[in-house]
């Protein structure tokens, strides 16, 4: 088990393998849970005829786009047209390496890390490998030869560049309190602290959230690529497997997006009240498994806002980060620094 | 400055035109500058095959015309022959016209309100909407036979009378749509991101609209008390007691705030419609073969989306010389330029919503 | 006062949150979806599905090719002649053709039939694949149920 080889091969290539795999089974989780939810919020039923209760219709539309015609517009640029979607796919499963998904296990005299990488900047790394994806948009975008994608590139472009701002705030003000950029760290002390950061930081969390499901494009910031207005933005010309790709980088956008509310605000791994004595038995249940269960709940958070609310047009957009949200979690940074510094 | 411009085409197949309508914008960064509505891409020759039929023959041509309120183009046809011919409708007849009438008035603003409400992104107003208007539409099929091109109003009455099951099935809709509307109101009305995108957005003045012709909802939310069920009314309206919702601003949020006023009104009519039905025939009696003396005559009713009137014209025979639709829709679209101009593009969807125009009595 | 309160409303989110709890409220309630086709919902009496034409309590034909349901269809559906047989007291239908294609279910024939041999039924099922089928012939006119799938798609099962 400590053999050189087993530790510096396969084990990080096990955990490689893992961080691909994870996320495509939350993806194909997501694309279940979104349909069958929005479905029931309806009063209607889901998909519920492939598998039972529909949980085969992932795979159904997967092979549906996979059978599509792949078409390359005449006039498209093609390298880039074809490079959209890797780079869209890439950021968001690179991010993955650094979140940590549960407490370290011990395995005989080895301690597996459930996570690939730890850097005293991780949350940093985080951000910026997300950012990444705003690359393949605009390449989607513009090398598609054509109007409505170009239109709805540019607008998430602006929409996603702006709202990295309170994004970046609101995690200055989590790494204040937790005096520290690693991601298991902040876990850590969220452990030590005895609560959660999402509650000694409400204002944080609910700016972070709401930033948060503009970046991915979610509703009520959808209009980028909301049907009815502009077909379906910037990956309007793309079929079959690329567009796959595109719908799977936004899942897995999302999903990174929900891990990182639950490190950042909801304790990562730990149960609730975590250094109460009398909750010991909490501890029983694996730290994987709480914080699987966090992320469903922010799963579910997405799904319903994206059945309840209308879309916000686009100036509103812009007007609500600027006006307001960076303001504001300005103003909460420095509360939050002088009450740290104070208490 | 012309090369600035964007030309773009929302092309007959869109999911928001409500139809097959075509639009031209052109556009300068975002900004609307020309909008230019192209229709008759569901034009189907219905003024000319009424000319072919008898008056009662066309009668279920004209379910057709404006899909989501069939019972609506039925009595305005209908009024338009009884008129021509002299018919005297029975009482009783008149009293269930006007609940079919306003059960049907019902059942389009709820169909425009799930519609309006999914473009601008609430995806789930569409479901609740088509949810509150099954009811009706279970009605008009224990009443008919028919869901949605129901042909219940004919020459001289109407198809059946209202049996006890019909009754209790209207009572239970009368309970079951306000709850519905309110959740729509809470999902809606109050929200801040539905006040952004509809508030001060499309707004037309009183003078405006009616130098445009406009009718219906959409002049009411300007501030001009027109409604023919008041002014010229027909079908035993002034019987009723109801009050007529008006806007001020003229904006999509006043149209529709009037709409969801409306809903609650013609709630009202309908149950006192019920309590006070009167005993009677529900079908005048008419001659095997119905010819009309040469005679003109142009009736108008307020149908759910404005003005709805035909020009009819006899001639002897058993068959109109001609008839002439003027469609509310048709109208109203026209004014479209005018809301659109100096708006965002994104708002071009809401406001051809909040016009709610059907493409079946644009085009007939 | 109560622009405290507004603004308070606003910075909390109360109407988003209002409107969420909506939609939490329809999550949990029953669903409306009947699931087809192994759930079928009844049909009301006056339900307009496909004419037929019915025959007496002696089990003779109602029709007595009066010719005024072809009259009178908006559509021109009907193709009928008819004859009377000898020694008989009323005439018989011998061609009664019916496009299913054209029908707009009016009602119109129904109403005018004075034996009330033509009348709506509560088959709803009128698939087909093939145009041809959707061409009644006299004999036709009087299937129901399953025979009348058969006719539609020329197979054993509905």
């Amino acid at each position: 088990m400590t053999s050189p080889f087993i530790i510096d091969f396969l084990i990080p290539v096990g955990k490689i393998a893992a961080v691909i795999f994870y996320p495509m089974v939350m993806v194909i989780v997501m694309i279940w849970l979104e349909r069958r939810v929005v479905g029931l919020i309806q009063r209607r039923l889901g998909p519920n005829r492939v598998g039972f209760q529909g949980i085969l219709q992932p795979l159904a539309d997967a092979m549906k786009l996979f059978f599509k015609e792949d078409i390359l517009p005449e006039r498209a640029d093609r390298l880039l047209f074809n490079t959209a979607p890797i780079l869209v796919m890439f950021s968001s499963l690179l991010a993955f390496c650094f979140v940590p998904l549960g407490e370290p296990v011990r395995i005989g005299a080895y301690e597996l890390k459930l996570w690939v990488a730890e850097s005293p900047v991780g949350l940093l790394l985080v951000l910026g490998l997300s950012s990444i994806g705003v690359f393949g948009v605009i390449f989607g975008g513009w090398a598609s030869n054509s109007k409505y994608p170009l239109m709805g590139a540019l607008r998430s472009v602006v929409q996603v560049l702006s709202y990295e701002i309170p994004v970046g705030l609101t995690c200055l003000s989590v790494v204040f309190i937790a005096r520290s950029m690693d991601l298991v760290e902040i876990v850590r002390r969220q452990e030590t602290a005895g609560v959660w950061y999402g509650f000694l930081l409400p204002v944080s969390f609910v700016v972070f959230w709401i930033s948060a499901v503009a970046e991915t494009n979610r509703a009520p910031f959808d209009l980028p690529e909301a049907e009815s207005e502009l077909v379906a933005g910037y990956h309007t010309e793309y079929s079959g497997m690329k567009f796959a790709y595109f719908y799977i980088a936004e899942y897995t956008h999302m999903v990174l997006v929900a891990s990182l509310v639950v490190v950042l605000f909801f304790g990562g791994w730990l149960p609730p009240f975590p250094s109460v004595r009398a909750l010991r038995f909490l501890h029983a249940v694996p730290g994987f498994l709480w914080y699987l269960a966090k992320i469903m709940f922010f799963l579910y958070l997405y799904v319903w806002m994206r059945a309840t609310f209308p879309r916000y047009r686009f100036d509103s957009l812009i007007k609500l980060v600027w006006k307001w949200l960076i303001p504001l979690s300005l103003v909460n940074l420095l509360v939050v620094a002088v009450l740290s510094y104070v208490l | 400055m012309a090369f600035k411009e964007l030309e773009l085409n929302m092309g007959p197949q869109h999911p928001s035109t409500h139809g097959v309508l075509r639009l031209k914008l052109a556009v300068d960064n975002e900004v609307v500058l020309r909008i230019e509505p192209i229709v008759g891409y569901l034009h189907r020759g219905l003024e000319k095959l009424w000319e072919n039929q008898s008056y009662v023959q066309g009668v279920p041509l004209t379910d057709r015309l404006d899909y989501l309120a069939s019972l609506s183009n039925n009595l305005a046809f209908v009024l338009a022959v009884e008129k021509l011919a002299g018919i005297v409708v029975p009482k009783r007849a008149q009293y269930i016209r006007v609940i079919l009438a306003e059960l049907q008035r019902l059942a389009s603003h709820l169909a425009w309100a799930g519609f309006m409400a999914n473009d601008i992104g609430a995806v789930s107003v569409l479901l609740y909407g088509f949810e509150a208007r099954e009811a009706i539409m279970d009605i008009f099929e224990e009443y008919a036979g028919s869901r949605l091109t129901v042909h219940g109003i004919r020459v001289g009455g109407v198809v059946e009378d209202l049996d006890d099951r019909v009754t209790g099935l209207i009572r239970g809709a009368l309970l079951e749509i306000p709850k519905r509307v309110r959740d729509i109101q809470i999902l809606l009305s109050e929200n801040r991101i539905w006040k952004q995108r509809t508030a001060g957005i499309g707004a037309i003045s009183a003078a405006q609209a009616l130098e445009y012709g406009l009718t219906g909802p959409a002049l009411r939310a300007s501030g001009v008390r027109r409604d023919l069920r008041r002014d010229i009314p027909y079908s035993s309206y002034e019987d009723f007691d109801f009050e007529i919702p008006l806007g001020a601003r003229g904006d999509i949020y006043d149209r529709y705030q009037v709409r969801i006023e409306e809903i609650f009104q013609s709630l009202r009519i309908v149950a006192q419609a019920l309590d006070n039905l009167p005993p009677g025939e529900i079908r005048a009696r008419l001659p095997r073969v119905l010819k009309i003396p040469p005679a003109e005559v142009f009736q108008t009713i307020e149908a759910p989306k404005g003005e709805l009137g035909f020009f009819m014209k006899s001639n002897g025979t058993d068959k109109p010389e001609r008839v002439k639709m003027k469609a509310p829709s048709f109208v109203n679209l026209q004014s479209l330029e005018l809301m659109c101009k100096g708006n965002l593009f994104s708002d071009v969807v809401g406001i051809l919503g909040s016009l709610d125009v059907v493409l079946g009595e644009v085009d007939k | 006062m109560s622009k405290l309160r507004a603004f308070l409303r606003k910075f909390f989110l109360w109407d988003m949150l209002q409107g969420l709890w909506v939609t939490l409220r329809y999550y949990f309630s029953p669903k409306v979806t009947v699931e087809y086709p192994e759930k079928v919902q009844p049909v009301p009496a006056r339900f307009k599905g496909i004419l037929r034409l019915f025959r007496n309590d002696q089990g003779k034909p109602l029709c007595v090719a009066c010719k005024m349901c072809q009259n009178i269809c908006p559509t021109d559906c009907f193709d009928i002649e008819g004859e009377r047989p000898a020694g008989a007291r009323r005439m018989r239908p011998t061609k009664y053709d019916w496009k299913l294609g054209r029908c707009t279910f009016c009602g119109l024939c129904v109403e005018i039939c004075p034996t009330d041999a033509i009348r709506f039924s509560p088959e709803f099922r009128m698939s087909s694949v093939d145009k041809e089928r959707l061409f009644f012939r006299l004999p036709e006119m009087y299937l129901q149920g399953e025979e009348l799938q058969k006719k539609f798609c020329g197979c054993d099962q509905p």
